[in-house]
């Protein structure tokens, strides 16, 4: 209640000043720690951006498959620049080696994805 | 008194702080391994299709032996490939890995079909009209002899087809049918001079086709097999009759003898295949991809005729032919018997001949055709019979040793993988 007097019947005892300066130095110490694993653990697990590119150039790679005309390229899709690169395998003429490769903005390698498909005549 | 104890409320506070820290790390952990497989699982099955469409587009007489190589020059995309002949198809063997990883995959290939080249009927010219009688149709596209095709009054029964007699194109054949594929053939014949083991008391066998080939050899000895399930790499091998008996389960065997026996009932893919006779009996189902067939380089000691007979109200699925190098007055005949039903191709040297009912979806080669009754003996008639070069599945895939093989080549079944 307002005014009233509060009465303390039990002493609390303090702690001392090495005891503090101690504890303060431990919690930031963990605190510090702490932040930093959390800020590994966030900055190295798989980055929504790459599951994405990922996503895109499989997509990409499922339709070069089925379709006639394939040529070396640069195309944006998404948030991405993907550069394609198609030349035969091995001297084969029915074989392609396409090589797509997804940029971001800041022109840093997302996502590489390589493989050996049949050139699709039908 | 209650105690400040600020350094103790400091620790507790540390190690709840240190648990969750823990507990996020080891998360993390796993999560990130989980994706790591995850991203070489991808990988692996990216280098098995880049495996896989190599086989798929390289010549026939590539890859005999297993190859491993680097795909793109990387170290995390090696290839291991393997090409072999199985029977009248091919099996493909790809191997993908990464350090400990592997994935692999054996699978059964043929090829995409010649659509210029795949007719419901394709008869050598004999400079003589092929005759059609009672409820004969034909659909899809023929190469008939330049006398061509007309309707005939046969056993006081008249042609109550479809007027056009065909419905498709009318091309003219050669005087000589296409040739099978000899180099394969004789890769098959190589088959019938092949030794092996002995089954033992086995009642089972599974034989994967990642492993060598498993050579049951039943030798001189006539056999009858029963009670038998057979599946996978497996061959059966004897050089006189082998008899299969209707409680044998074969999935995917080849089956080497002089002559072959299928008793009534018999259910089952495999590949049969005989220098002198194969009879198949009654009510039989063989699923595709089957093959029967007869292959005769040599001239037998004793005159007997190359012959392929399939019971009443049989199914068969696949190729059914007949080959001899040097054929002797008794020439090679398929016989198709009432209510049978075949999909797929029939290569016939020499005769073919039909009875009432038989169905036959796909394509049909032959020198002749031939219809018996009690009496008489037909040639060239096609009596109460169907033949529909349509009524095929859209994915049927033709054995190489075929004509109408084109060069490119499909995955037929998958038969192994992880």
């Amino acid at each position: 209640m307002a005014g009233r007097k509060l009465i303390v019947q039990e002493k609390v005892a303090a702690s001392t000043l090495l005891e503090v300066v101690i504890s303060m130095v431990i919690i930031v110490l963990v605190f510090g720690t702490a932040m930093m694993i959390y800020s590994n653990v966030t900055r190295l697990s798989l980055s929504v951006k790459k599951t994405q590119a990922q996503a895109i150039l499989l997509e990409m790679m499922r339709n070069m498959e089925s379709s006639k005309e394939i040529t070396s390229q640069s195309v944006v899709a998404g948030d991405f620049t993907i550069e394609q690169s198609v030349k035969s395998y091995n001297d084969n003429n029915d074989l392609l080696s396409v090589d797509l490769t997804a940029y971001d903005d800041n022109h840093q390698e997302v996502a590489e994805l390589q493989k050996v498909i049949i050139r699709n005549d039908d | 008194m209650i105690r400040a104890s600020a350094l103790y409320l400091v620790i507790v506070i540390a190690l709840v702080i240190g648990v969750l820290c823990s507990s996020l790390i080891v998360v993390a952990y796993f999560y990130r391994s989980e994706y790591q497989r995850k991203f070489r699982y991808d990988r692996l099955e990216n280098n098995l299709n880049s495996g896989i469409n190599i086989l798929l587009a390289s010549p026939d007489s590539a890859y005999a032996r297993q190859t491993t190589f680097s795909l793109f020059n990387r170290s995390d995309d090696s290839v291991s490939i393997q090409k072999s002949v199985w029977g009248a198809y091919n099996i493909f063997t790809v191997k993908s890995f990464i350090q400990n990883d592997t994935l692999f995959r054996t699978f059964l290939t043929a090829n995409a079909v010649d659509s210029a080249k795949w007719s419901a009927i394709y008869i050598a010219d004999d400079d003589r009209p092929i005759s059609v009688s009672g409820k004969t149709s034909i659909t899809g596209n023929v190469f008939i002899p330049k006398a061509g095709i007309q309707t005939a009054y046969i056993d006081g029964k008249a042609y109550t087809g479809d007027k056009r007699i065909v419905i498709g194109e009318k091309r003219t054949s050669e005087k000589k049918l296409p040739v099978l594929d000899t180099d394969r053939l004789k890769l098959l014949d190589k088959d019938f001079s092949t030794k092996g083991t002995t089954l033992g008391n086995k009642d089972s066998l599974t034989w994967s086709f990642l492993k060598e080939i498993k050579i049951i050899d039943f030798k001189n000895e006539e056999q009858t097999l029963k009670h038998l399930d057979l599946k996978g790499n497996i061959l059966l091998h004897s050089d006189t009759t082998l008899i299969i008996d209707s409680t044998v389960l074969l999935n995917n065997v080849l089956v080497f003898a002089r002559s072959i026996i299928v008793k009534d009932g018999f259910h089952g893919s495999c590949q049969l295949f005989a220098t002198d006779s194969i009879s198949i009996g009654k009510d039989c189902h063989f699923s595709y991809p089957s093959c029967l067939g007869i292959i005769r380089s040599n001239a037998p000691k004793i005159i007997s005729q190359a012959k392929i007979s399939i019971g009443e109200n049989t199914t068969f699925s696949g190729l059914i032919f007949t080959s001899e190098k040097k054929p002797g007055s008794l020439k090679p005949m398929i016989s198709i018997n009432k209510k049978d039903t075949i999909r797929g191709q029939i290569y016939s040297q020499d005769a073919l001949a039909l009875k009432d009912k038989a169905v036959i979806y796909g394509s049909v080669f032959t020198n002749r055709f031939v219809y018996q009754n009690s009496f008489t003996l037909y040639e060239n008639y096609l009596i109460n019979t169907t033949f529909n070069s349509k009524n095929i599945s859209p994915y049927y895939l033709a054995s190489p040793v075929t004509p109408v093989a084109s060069k490119k080549k499909k995955i037929l079944k998958w038969l192994e993988g992880n």
